[in-house]
C-alpha cells in the first residue's frame, strides 16, 4: 500500500499545487536555516579522529608559580614550555608521543616554474604520523636517526605535492623553505579535519599544515613559532636561545595512552616529573597539577563549540517550529476539505489506521521534498557563512550525515505537523459526508 | 443474513434528543431484494448507515451474517464492511482523482488483494456494467448514469453478499434510472442480497419486498406481487 499511498500523495500535490508548494517552501526554509546552523555545530562538535580520540591525550602542566593566573577554566596553561616538551619527549616511557609547534615558510623550488608561496609548517617529532593516522601516499616518516641528526627533511601533503611536483612521487626531490634546502621523504594524504584539535591555540578551524619537519630542525635553525606564545614570568625572550630556557609556553604535547591504567601511570609519571623539576627551582607552587585530556575532553575543555553556536541551533529549531505550525494549519485546511473522500474510503472498507497512514505518507512526501529543497537552501546558507568568515571554511559544510539528516528532520517535522490533521480526518464519521458529496 | 433487534439510534445535542430509529426490528434473508421507502427524515438513511456500519447505534442488537456488530471495534467493522458489504450512493461518490479502473480497485486494495486478481475483478465488473472501454476515463468525463454504473461496479468488485443502495437513481433521469435498476435486478438474480432506499414508489414496486420506515420505526411490510418491469414503464 505504501506505493499506492505515495501515488495518491503525488496526485494530491498536483490537485492543490499552490498549497503544496507553499508547504514545501515553508519546510524547506525551516530546514535550510536549521541545517545551516546545525551543520556548523555538528562539524564543530564531531569527533575529528574517531578511531583514536580516546587514545590520544593532550598534556598540560601547571608550570606557573603560585600567585600567577591563566585564562583557562582551571588556571592550567594550554601549552607547554620547550624544556618540558623536550623532557617529556626524551623520557624513558613506553608510549608514543610528540611535541610540536606551528611555524611557516616561503616555499619555492630552484626554478622559475613555481611561484613561491607561504605555507604554514608543523614542526614535530616523528611519532606524529603514526599517532594521528596520517596516511602516506609515497615514502614515509623521517627516521629517529634523521631527527636526532637534524637532517633537512620534510614530509609534505598531497596538496603541496600537487602544487610543487604535479602529484608525482617526489620522494628524494628537494624544495626550499625560505633559504633552507630540504629533501622530501614522504607525501601524505591531505590532513582534512573539521577542527584542528591537535593545536587549538592558533585558530580551532584553520586548515592543517601542508609541510611537516622534524622539531629538531626548528631548534637548530632557530625557527620561531607562528603560533601564540604565552608567558607569565618576567624574563628575557630576545633570542631564540632565551625562548628555549624560558617559562614561555608555545608547544603542544601529545601522548598515546591505550587504556586507563596507562593514563594513570602517565599521570603519576607527570607528578613525579613536576616534583623533580621543583628541586631544580621550577614549579614553585604548593599544589601540583596537570591535565591529560583525550581529544573529546580537550574539545569540551577548550570550548570549541561556543555558546553562541548552541544558541543559534536552538533559535533555528524554534524557527523550524514556527514553519511546522504554519504547515499544520495548511494541512488542517487541506485534509479537512478531503473529508468527503475519506468518508467514501471508509465506507469502502478503509480502517481509521489506513486513512491515518495514507495521510502520514502524504506529509512524509511533503517533508522529503521540503528536505531536499532545504539542502539547497542550507548550501546557500553555508556558502554565506564561509564567505563572511574564512576561518569557518572547514566547518561550514554538510557531510553525508548532515545530508541524510536534512530530509529526515524535514520528514519528522512534517509528520509532527501532520499528526493532528491526519488524526482529525481519520476520525470523521463517514456517514456525515456520503450524502453531501 | 441481516437481523436487527430493537435497534435505537438517538442523536444527542446539548438541548435536544432526536430518535432517528426506535425499536427497529428487521430480518433480511439471503438473496432478497428489499426496497425501503418512507418520507424524508423518517430514518431510512440512518437505517442504511447502521446496516453498513457507517455509524454506531445507541442500543439493540444487530447481527450481520451471524456476527454481533455491536461487539466489534472500528477496525473490525471496517474489515467486515469491506468483506461483506457493497455500497451504492445517490451521489455516486466516485473519487475524482482516480480513473474508473482505480475507483473500482479501491475496496480491493483495502482488502489486500494481489494486483493480478484485482485486475481480473475490475475488468470483469467494468465489462459487466458496459464501461470496459472507458477504464482510463476520469469520473467527470462520464454521464451521471455511467458514473452510477461505475459505482455499482465498485460495490460489486469485492463480491459482497450484501449490497446497500441509498437512492441509487436519485440523481438520474428516467432512462438511466431504468438501466441502473435493471442492473441491480440482474445482480440480485445472480445471488446478491440488496437493500435499496428510495423515494421513488414506482421503483420500489419493482423490488420483490418493500418496507416502509416512518418516524424511525418499521411501519409496514408489502410484498409486491406484480410484474416488476411494468412498474417503471419498461
Amino acid at each position: 500500500m505504501l506505493f499506492h499511498y505515495l501515488d495518491l500523495s503525488w496526485r494530491s500535490f498536483k490537485r492543490t499545487p499552490t498549497v503544496s508548494v507553499l508547504m514545501v517552501l515553508a519546510i524547506a526554509i525551516g530546514i535550510g536555516v536549521t541545517m545551516t546552523s546545525l551543520s556548523v555545530y555538528y562539524m564543530m562538535a564531531k569527533d575529528p579522529i574517531p578511531s583514536k580520540s580516546k587514545q590520544l591525550h593532550h598534556v598540560q602542566l601547571q608550570t606557573m608559580d603560585d600567585g600567577n593566573t591563566y585564562w583557562s577554566k582551571d588556571d592550567v596553561p594550554f601549552q607547554v614550555t620547550y624544556q618540558d616538551a623536550m623532557n617529556l619527549l626524551n623520557a624513558n616511557l613506553p608510549y608514543e608521543r610528540t611535541a610540536m609547534y606551528k611555524s611557516g615558510f616561503s616555499v619555492h623550488l630552484d626554478n622559475d616554474q613555481i611561484k613561491p608561496f607561504k605555507e604554514p609548517t608543523r614542526l614535530a617529532s616523528k611519532d606524529i604520523f603514526q599517532m594521528f593516522n596520517l596516511q602516506f601516499l609515497y615514502g614515509g616518516a623521517w627516521t629517529q636517526q634523521q631527527q636526532d641528526d637534524v637532517a633537512p627533511v620534510v614530509v609534505i601533503s598531497k596538496r603541496i605535492n600537487d602544487k610543487l611536483f604535479n602529484g608525482e612521487n617526489s620522494v628524494g626531490r628537494t624544495l626550499y623553505l625560505d633559504d633552507m634546502r630540504v629533501q622530501v621523504v614522504g607525501i601524505i594524504e591531505d590532513w582534512d579535519i573539521s577542527v584542528k584539535f591537535y593545536d587549538l591555540n592558533n585558530g580551532s578551524f584553520k586548515p592543517s599544515e601542508g609541510i611537516f619537519m622534524p622539531i629538531t630542525m626548528g631548534l637548530a635553525n632557530e625557527i620561531f613559532t607562528w603560533g601564540n606564545t604565552n608567558g607569565w614570568k618576567n624574563e628575557s625572550d630576545r633570542t631564540f636561545s632565551d625562548l628555549l630556557v624560558s617559562e614561555s609556553l608555545w608547544l603542544q604535547f601529545w601522548v598515546e595512552l591505550e587504556n586507563a591504567q596507562e593514563k594513570a601511570d602517565f599521570e603519576q609519571f607527570l607528578m613525579n616529573y613536576m616534583i623533580q623539576q621543583q628541586s631544580l627551582g621550577r614549579f614553585n607552587r604548593d599544589k601540583l597539577s596537570a591535565n591529560v585530556f583525550n581529544v573529546m575532553e580537550l574539545m569540551e575543555y577548550r570550548g570549541v563549540v561556543k555558546e553562541d553556536n548552541k544558541i543559534m541551533v536552538t533559535l533555528s529549531f524554534m524557527f523550524l517550529a514556527v514553519c511546522v505550525a504554519n504547515i499544520l494549519s495548511l494541512l488542517l485546511a487541506k485534509f479537512l476539505r478531503r473529508a468527503p473522500e475519506v468518508g467514501v474510503r471508509r465506507a469502502l472498507g478503509a480502517s481509521k489506521w489506513q486513512v491515518f497512514y495514507q495521510h502520514l505518507v502524504e506529509v512524509s512526501l511533503l517533508g522529503l521534498f521540503g528536505g531536499l529543497l532545504g539542502i539547497v537552501i542550507a548550501q546557500l546558507g553555508l556558502w554565506g557563512v564561509r564567505a563572511s568568515n574564512g576561518s569557518y571554511n572547514t566547518i561550514a559544510n554538510m557531510d553525508l550525515n548532515m545530508l541524510l539528516a536534512a530530509p529526515s528532520i524535514a520528514i519528522v517535522a512534517c509528520i509532527i505537523a501532520g499528526l493532528y490533521p491526519a488524526w482529525l480526518v481519520c476520525r470523521t464519521t463517514p456517514a456525515v459526508y456520503l450524502k453531501t458529496q | 443474513m441481516l437481523t436487527m433487534n430493537k435497534i435505537n439510534k438517538i442523536y444527542q445535542t446539548d438541548m435536544v434528543q432526536t430518535h432517528a430509529l426506535r425499536d427497529f426490528d428487521l430480518q433480511v434473508n439471503e438473496g432478497e431484494f428489499i426496497a425501503v421507502t418512507g418520507p424524508s427524515g423518517s430514518g431510512k438513511t440512518t437505517f442504511l448507515n447502521i446496516a453498513g456500519m457507517l455509524e454506531p447505534f445507541s442500543s439493540g442488537q444487530y447481527l450481520l451474517d451471524g456476527v454481533d456488530v455491536g461487539r466489534l471495534n472500528d477496525n473490525q467493522c471496517a474489515d467486515l464492511r469491506n468483506q461483506k458489504i457493497g455500497y451504492i450512493f445517490q451521489g455516486f461518490n466516485l473519487i475524482p482523482d482516480l480513473n474508473l479502473y482505480e475507483n473500482i480497485e479501491v475496496p480491493l486494495r483495502y482488502r489486500g488483494i494481489k494486483a493480478a486478481e484485482r485486475k481480473r475483478r475490475v475488468e470483469q465488473r467494468l465489462e459487466q456494467v458496459g464501461l470496459a472501454s472507458r477504464a482510463k476515463h476520469l469520473p467527470q468525463q462520464l454521464s451521471g448514469g455511467q458514473q452510477q454504473r461505475v459505482a455499482i461496479a465498485r460495490a460489486l468488485a469485492g463480491e459482497p453478499r450484501f449490497l446497500l443502495a441509498d437512492e441509487p437513481t436519485g440523481n438520474l433521469d428516467s432512462l438511466m434510472a431504468r438501466q441502473v435498476m435493471e442492473l441491480l435486478e440482474q445482480i440480485n438474480r445472480e445471488g446478491a442480497t440488496i437493500v435499496m432506499v428510495t423515494h421513488d414508489s414506482e421503483l420500489a414496486r419493482r423490488a420483490p419486498r418493500n418496507i416502509q420506515v416512518v418516524d424511525g420505526q418499521l411501519a409496514d411490510f408489502t410484498l409486491y406481487q406484480g410484474n416488476p418491469a411494468a412498474a417503471v414503464g419498461a
